[in-house]
């Protein structure tokens, strides 16, 4: 079964303690099935024998050897125990603990399509619930179930060994479970799979309302929020009673067939003593043991429901764990030199997400140092422009080349080591603002870290706060302002002293005096080489670039410099008057 | 409390006591009666149960040697019914506690979340999200066994072992007293194991907290990591928390694998005292060999329920740490919430006034000091200045999203702080710096302003933000699903979905926060010209950065960290020849 085959793969590394632990608990039934020897024959030599009083004045030694071994034992098999619990729990941490870094390690490294696929609250129930599911399977259900075979197997060739005739009258119920079992399997499987889906669902209402809590307050939609989240976990309830019915319908048959063995065994042996087939004694060794065979068959039943519950999440945690990320590095990509230049061109991208053009045919050229800015209306496909410089996305077709080569050919982790975007969502972690800053290069000083800080007017403000840089920003850098937030995340692209930085809409949030600023340090203050893409809506961020790309509708619309693009018609000239220019004249 | 980080355990405030168990105990009576009925059964199953074996020492004893076919096949068909019973009487009760244990996690989670929508925008800036989110669904599914099954297993063994030690006090007092000196014993034990063990399954709450918090960031900021090109680092810190996770659940089971094997050599050991008591201490004249042989098979049965208990008890341990984290967060304090006597502050006009107000976000630190003005239900105001100064602090407190330290806000003459939450907000639109993306439609995202819009007012909100020309064209217009991470919409047009949202409520007061800083000059104009006709009869705050957004405002505050230092429209601030004439300058 591949779910098997796949947690053994991932067994690496305790794969030897876990047969260790499964050895391990069939010995520890062994002993279990053998510890009440002492204590028979204890009560045999010392209570119910005739000469139970002679015995006790004669055999003293006896006597003391017989406690000895009963507590010998217990101690022996609980020591047993505890290891063998203790090699299951490791092993299964161990294998909990790979999937884990595996898991997460993909996550990282996907790409868009990854993420408008899966919702941050259905991938935590992947690896917390998800997970849990897998963990119990391996640290409890594998080893109840070998266990229990190994007790079922071992008695019943006990009672084989006892009497042939009786044992087959016992052995014979057996099969009945099995059709049981079929019929539990077909309900069991997708009624977990239900109760799956709804704990994603009420995670993502949860997740959401957590992240969204500031929107929630701002509609004061608290109780459609409650009534929301009420009705997913109303579902998600009766998924849960609906897969616990599932198995309360056929556990009773599994009950009864396990109980009725003894009822066989009273008719069977009750028989075959009548015909003097069978002693009384071992009627009573059968008996005696009984239990070492319905237990096991009770709870393989139990164990089968898991196991169901159990290939639901393995399932969803699979499909993440084998989800390939369609942008990786080519075979023959090469890994530039130390630092690119920061030449770019675009020659013929066309683009589209989901069959909807994005980009069409979009040729320019950048130099290395150049400042170029990219302006055009909401949606017209600026960020994704951008974003296929450092492959987010590839090119349906045309080539992006990032110093002559074509960004295919770069080594992913290579190309994008040397860009650094200041992404128009701002999302900074639950960290101080200094390892924020440097989130890019963590090995950087304090005194850097201050420096890109005061580039991009972020130092004033950050100085305020009353741990300054140790300050620990919230998640999203709430409680910073629109505009703060962008000069941090401003200073953390500018940390990494890129060959490309590209400004996705940073300074929107900024007030005028301060983006002037923050251009001004940029063009003038840097101490490495960029170049430099700045998407904005403002005149003022675009008029002193060396070129300005206007996007309309996913083409090149016009393409020039400040001066040119406001003497002929268009979209920059329109924006220019709308914002500046018609008082121009009257103010300056 | 200090803002929290991903790898910082949180201290737990009130650790659990009595309280919290009289505060479970709310949940669990709700459903007292149906917990007594399968209290009820479980007595009768037990007691069905112990019928079986007379009736098979019935037939060992007569009806065999007697070689009564018949009557052999009698008994054995009562042994099959009882079974039966008893198996079905077990069946219902599992039904009923299966119900009983989604209900009451139902209704914790039900307050939780409850509770988690009151709480202030302060609770979810101080610690990462993933903290929350994991208490919402991981801990209190945890702690639903517990809560039913455990406290009916518990009950129904406390009645076991009752039984069992009046049976044996019955019997002989003196070998009680032996089969009992094992308790002090096993509750030494229990304590000595209790102690660590507590404390480590708090450490194992606490780093799967911090793990999942990591994680959750991880997903959602997944893009900046690969800006960045961090996935390494990250997985490293990943991998760490990980393995810190690991330490701490084999500390913690190290301690609870303890538990069972303890109890399981102390039962031995009673039963070999009992041996050795019964058969060479006492009088032999006073202790009949049948009395011995009854009391060590009581001693045995004596041990069963307590070593059952110890293991209920041991995963109450493990729980316990879940469920004072739950009752933490229910204690976490609501300092926004309605006055006691609140009104509803009933139709306003939008007439909103600042009195000598001083606030700040944190103790001694104040953004806003002695700020003053006051706004005629209609007018529009713009709010300008350097970020940081506390425009959007300014704006947050009129929707009271905070509480002032001095001074009074009011709304049409009314101080806000007195009215209902409700009541003031829900006639508030607030377009926030951040807008969130529910993973719904996109018409659903709009109607999240007001839940009773019909599609066609949807439409017309959108068309009055130039929504509805990209919706449009979308694959799957409206109904297209989008979420806060996809790649469906852009930075501008999350922001007109959001803006729409808010002008769908049809607010008296409107907020604008930055709500056009990502969308194109072109788009906000034609945006603007809707406005204007749906900002008449709105007293309106617009916080912006564009100049043309602002000019055509009623009134104009610009604010530094001195406060409200100009104020008036347009025209009068450019003839003030002051900060506003030279930001406005400075930006044509």
């Amino acid at each position: 079964m591949f779910q098997f085959k796949w947690l053994w793969e991932n067994m690496k590394g305790s794969r030897r303690g876990y047969i260790i632990a499964l050895c391990l608990s069939v010995v520890c039934n062994g002993l279990y099935i053998t510890s009440p020897y002492f204590q028979a024959k204890l009560i045999d030599t010392f209570i119910s024998n005739d000469n139970a009083i002679e015995n006790l004045k004669n055999e003293r030694t006896l006597f003391w050897w017989l406690i000895a071994g009963m507590i010998g034992l217990t101690f022996v098999r609980t020591v047993f125990q505890y290891a063998c619990n203790m090699y299951y729990e490791t092993a299964s941490q161990g294998m909990i603990y790979n999937i884990r870094t595996k898991l997460f390690r993909r996550i990282e490294n996907q790409d868009i399509a990854f993420y408008d696929r899966f919702r941050t609250g259905d991938l935590m129930t992947r690896l917390t619930g998800d997970l849990d599911m897998v963990r119990h399977m391996v640290s409890w259900v594998i080893k109840g179930a070998v266990e229990s075979i190994a007790l079922f197997t071992a008695s019943m060739v006990y009672f084989f060994t006892i009497d042939y005739a009786t044992a087959l009258c016992i052995l014979l119920m057996t099969p009945l479970i099995l059709i049981i079992r079929r019929k539990l399997s077909k309900f069991a499987g997708p009624a977990y799979r239900e109760v799956r889906e709804k704990s994603s669902q009420l995670n993502t209402a949860a997740q959401e309302n957590i992240s969204g809590n500031r929107v929630v307050k701002a509609f004061a939609r608290e109780e459609f929020e409650k009534e929301k989240f009420r009705s997913r976990d109303e579902e998600y309830r009766k998924a849960n009673i609906k897969a616990a019915y599932v198995w309360l319908k056929y556990q009773p048959f599994i009950d009864v067939l396990a109980g009725s063995l003894s009822v066989v065994l009273l008719l069977a042996g009750g028989y075959f003593m009548i015909q003097r087939h069978l002693t009384m004694g071992q009627y009573v060794a059968i008996s005696g043991l009984l239990w070492a065979v319905s237990n096991p068959l009770r709870n393989l039943g139990a164990y089968i429901n898991d196991f169901h519950r159990f290939v639901a999440s393995a399932g969803k945690i699979i499909e993440v764990y084998y989800f390939a990320p369609m942008i990786v590095d080519r075979e023959d990509a090469s890994t530039p030199a130390e630092r690119l230049k920061g030449d770019i061109e675009f020659k013929n991208v066309s683009f589209s997400i989901d069959g909807k053009k994005i980009l069409k045919d979009i040729s320019f050229k950048i130099n290395a140092g150049e400042t170029v800015a990219v302006m055009g209306p909401t949606g017209c496909g600026k960020t994704s422009m951008i974003n296929l410089i450092p492959r987010f996305y590839d090119a349906d077709s045309g080539e992006v080349l990032v110093d002559g080569q074509g960004v295919k050919l770069h080594r992913l982790h290579a190309l994008r080591k040397n860009i650094s975007i200041a992404t128009q969502d701002v999302l900074l972690y639950s960290d101080t603002i200094d390892s924020n800053i440097a989130f890019g290069d963590s090995s950087l000083d304090e005194e850097y870290v201050r420096k890109c800080a005061e580039l991009s007017c972020a130092n004033e403000f950050i100085e305020r706060l009353p741990e300054r840089y140790d300050t620990i920003v919230g998640e999203r850098g709430v409680g910073l302002s629109g505009g703060q937030k962008q000069r941090i995340s401003l200073a953390r692209a500018l940390a990494v002293r890129p060959a490309v930085l590209i400004l996705d809409d940073t300074t929107s949030a900024v007030d005028m005096e301060t983006e002037a600023a923050i251009q001004n340090a940029l063009s003038n203050e840097l101490d490495f080489e960029c170049t430099k893409i700045i998407i904005a809506q403002r005149i003022s961020s675009a008029r002193n670039a060396d070129k300005i790309i206007i996007l309309d509708n996913g083409r090149i619309a016009d393409m020039g410099t400040h001066d040119e693009l406001i003497r002929r018609e268009g979209y920059y000239k329109q924006i220019y008057q709308l914002q500046c220019g018609e008082e121009e004249g009257a103010v300056v | 409390m200090a803002r929290n980080r991903y790898d910082i355990d949180e201290q737990l405030e009130a650790p659990f006591d009595f309280t919290h168990l009289k505060r479970s105990y709310k949940y669990i009576k709700r459903y007292k009666g149906k917990m007594i009925g399968a209290l009820v059964l479980s007595i009768l199953a037990a007691i069905t149960g112990l019928i079986s074996p007379l009736i098979t020492k019935h037939a060992l004893d007569v009806t065999i040697p007697q070689k009564n076919v018949g009557e052999l096949v009698l008994l054995a068909g009562f042994v099959l019914v009882c079974n039966i019973v008893s198996v079905a009487l077990g069946n219902i009760r599992s039904r009923i506690m299966t119900v009983v244990g989604q209900n009451i996690i139902f209704d914790i989670r039900e307050d939780l979340f409850a509770h988690l929508q009151e709480l202030p925008f302060t609770y979810y800036d101080d610690r990462p999200h993933g903290k929350i989110l994991i208490r919402v669904i991981n801990y209190v599914n945890s702690v639903s066994d517990m809560l039913s099954n455990g406290i009916i297993n518990f009950i129904m063994e406390i009645l076991n072992m009752v039984f069992i030690l009046i049976f044996m006090l019955i019997v002989d007092v003196r070998l009680t007293f032996v089969a009992l000196s094992g308790l002090p014993l096993f509750m030494l034990v229990m304590f000595a194991i209790k102690k660590h063990q507590r404390r480590a399954w708090q450490d194992v709450s606490n780093k799967s907290s911090n793990m999942n918090a990591y994680l959750q960031e991880n997903i959602v900021g997944a893009r900046i990591t690969q800006v960045f090109t961090r996935e390494e680092e990250n997985a490293q810190i990943y991998d760490n928390l990980n393995k810190k996770y690991r330490k701490s659940w084999m500390r913690a089971v190290k301690f609870s694998n303890l538990v069972w094997p303890s109890t399981d050599n102390i039962s031995t050991w009673v039963r070999a005292a009992m041996f050795i008591v019964g058969l060479l201490v006492l009088d032999p004249a006073t202790v009949s060999l049948g009395t011995l042989s009854a009391m060590t098979g009581y001693a045995s049965r004596f041990w069963q329920p307590i070593m059952s208990i110890s293991n209920i008890i041991n995963s109450f341990i493990n729980n316990i740490a879940y469920l004072e984290r739950i009752f933490e967060t229910l204690d976490e304090p609501v300092t926004i919430a309605d006055k006691e006597g609140a009104k509803d502050i009933g139709s306003i006009d939008g007439n909103v006034s600042f009195e000598n107000v001083t606030f700040g976000y944190e103790e001694g630190i104040d953004v806003l000091k002695d700020v003053s003005f006051s706004v005629k239900a209609g007018q529009s105001v713009a709010l300008v200045g350097p970020t940081g100064a506390g425009k959007s602090t300014i704006v947050s407190l009129i929707s009271r999203f905070y509480d002032i330290q001095k001074g009074r806000i009011t709304v049409d003459g009314v101080d806000i702080s007195g009215v209902t939450l409700k009541s003031l907000r829900s006639q508030m639109g607030i377009m926030l710096q951040d807008s969130f993306i529910f993973s719904d439609s996109i018409l659903e995202n709009i109607r999240y302003g007001r839940l009773d819009a019909t599609d066609a007012e949807i439409r017309a909100a959108a068309k009055a933000v130039c929504a509805d020309s990209f919706i449009s064209t979308m694959s799957e217009g409206y109904q297209t699903q989008v979420n806060e991470r996809g790649s469906k919409l852009s930075g501008g047009e999350k922001q007109l979905i959001s803006f729409a949202r808010t002008l769908l409520c049809d607010p008296k007061i409107l907020v604008l926060d930055e709500a056009t800083s990502s969308i194109d000059a072109k788009t906000e104009v034609l945006v603007q010209k809707g406005l204007a006709e749906l900002l008449k009869g709105r007293t309106s705050f617009i916080i912006a950065h564009r100049l043309s957004t602002i000019r055509n405002c009623d009134v104009i505050m610009f604010i530094d960290s001195q406060g409200i230092v100009e104020q008036g429209s347009h025209d009068e601030l450019m003839a003030k020849r002051g900060a506003y004439y030279e930001l406005y300058t400075a930006q044509v």
